[in-house]
């Protein structure tokens, strides 16, 4: 009888763990290839999302009070420093205004509608994060409604973080840049070498050490130099062209001559993120 | 016969303190994820024990199955870790307190396992996936150790009100 019984329960175990790892293989699956989660893990995902809106809101607020009691103790130099800045912004402004409109008309004239570099934004709140070390990821509260999709580029208030990798209908999972999943997707992008040809490239890995994003895949041999930015290319087809992912801090050469690695310093802090920009490309 | 009111608390405060998890990670993030540290907040683990060591709660192993599965689907996106692994510590703690007698002490040690046992399955999952590559040594100084210190002190911030929680209500 014992025999029996423990028999009966090494069954239970293995079934259950088969279940186990048969739910990991479908759902990285899922994640990989088809545009949006089964609908079991949708209906769920936006449950659960409007709960934690209950417990995130308060939260956040809470932050955001303690964030403004030590915004106060240094208000008095940082106005003095921003009335400066003000006023060249304002003439900034309207040189920006009249480029822009001058950029509108040539391409009117050019019959060019669209380019790379077009895009919608949707603003979205980031609900909370995913407390885990092995995966950078945020939820933020737009999802399906509001338009976004599934691999859309996500920019933090100073540069590219991350791109979306699950939407559900009210609610969707952000990957931050800084992420050490090997089969993340990854971005395209391009710089300019001192002698001011393009160099092509992709955005390979992230030291997390150093806080630093490692560009593979280089094109050219052209020399770079240190400080140049890096924007996404607009190749691929969903991301696009001219978002701002960070400064070059230092080329490493391989064997071949050609620059193996560009390391670059990230514009975005993907530790302080609370609204963030989904850029849908326009076309 | 009296119904115990454990059965709407239990799984009422063991949401909350999952939603807790991801705010707190959002919130503190800027200490919680450096480059030398990694902190993985585990208070629904400490509700588990908790709740386990000091309450009676009817079918806890289904209830943290079911929020292991929410913790898969609304954090991670890759279901059936958390909803294999939350089991399994309600399992473990069950099992090894039939050993010891509940003191401060105590639990605080069975915690310190759990969370020990829980991030390096919650590691050895996750490199399995493919989702990290880091080594061993990596894992446990910038992961395992912050991880440990974090979860020691919400346990002692919160062990008194959770006990008494606990032993109120059921």
């Amino acid at each position: 009888m014992q025999k029996f019984s423990f028999n009966k329960r090494l069954v239970i175990t293995m079934i259950i763990l088969i279940i186990g790892f048969l739910l990991i293989a479908l759902s990285i699956s899922v994640r990989n290839n088809r545009k949006a989660p089964s609908f079991v893990q949708q209906v769920g995902n936006d449950a659960v999302g409007i709960v934690d809106r209950v417990v995130g809101v308060p939260m956040n607020s809470l932050g955001h009070a303690t964030d403004s009691v030590k915004g106060l103790y240094n208000t008095y130099t940082e106005n003095k420093k921003l009335k400066k800045q003000v006023d060249t912004i304002a003439t900034q402004k309207v040189e920006n205004q009249t480029l822009k409109d001058e950029n509108k008309h040539l391409k009117q004239q050019l019959k060019l509608n669209e380019t790379l570099s077009s895009y919608s934004k949707i603003n979205a709140v980031v609900l909370s994060r995913t407390p885990s070390s092995w995966q950078d990821q945020l939820v933020i509260n737009k999802g399906t409604a509001a338009g976004v999709k599934k691999n859309d580029p996500v920019l933090s208030r100073k540069g590219l973080a991350g791109r979306v990798t699950e939407v559900n209908k009210t609610n969707s999972k952000v990957e931050l840049l800084s992420t050490s999943n090997g089969s993340a997707n990854r971005f395209a992008v391009r710089l300019k070498s001192k002698e001011g040809t393009v160099i092509n490239g992709l955005i390979t890995g992230y030291n997390t050490s150093k806080n630093q994003l490692i560009m593979g895949q280089i094109t050219s041999k052209a020399k770079i130099a240190k400080g140049e930015k890096i924007i996404t290319s607009g190749m691929g087809g969903i991301t696009p062209q001219g978002l701002l992912i960070g400064k070059v801090v230092r080329a490493a050469n391989g064997n071949d001559g050609l620059p193996a690695k560009i390391y670059i310093e990230p514009a975005a802090d993907f530790n302080d993120l609370d609204v963030v920009t989904v850029a849908r490309r326009a076309d | 016969m009296r119904i115990s009111k454990m059965r709407y608390f239990f799984p009422i405060g063991a949401f909350l303190f999952l939603f807790l998890d991801g705010s707190l990670s959002h919130l503190l993030s800027q200490s919680f994820f450096t480059t030398t540290v990694a902190v993985e907040s585990r208070l629904i683990l400490l509700w588990s024990v908790m709740a386990i060591c000091y309450g009676q709660v009817d079918h806890v192993f289904i209830w943290s199955a079911i929020i292991g599965l929410f913790f898969d689907l609304f954090f991670t996106g890759v279901l059936g870790i958390f909803t294999l692994l939350l089991p399994f510590m309600v399992y473990l703690t069950r099992n090894v307190l039939t050993f010891f007698n509940r003191s401060f002490i105590v639990v605080l040690l069975i915690y310190l396992i759990d969370i020990t046992v829980l991030t390096t399955l919650f590691y050895w999952a996750n490199a399995l996936i493919g989702f990290t590559s880091v080594s061993g040594v990596t894992f446990i100084g910038r992961t395992l150790g912050p991880t440990l210190a974090y979860n020691l002190a919400t346990y002692v911030v919160l062990y008194w009100p959770l006990k008494l929680f606990f032993e109120k209500f059921s």
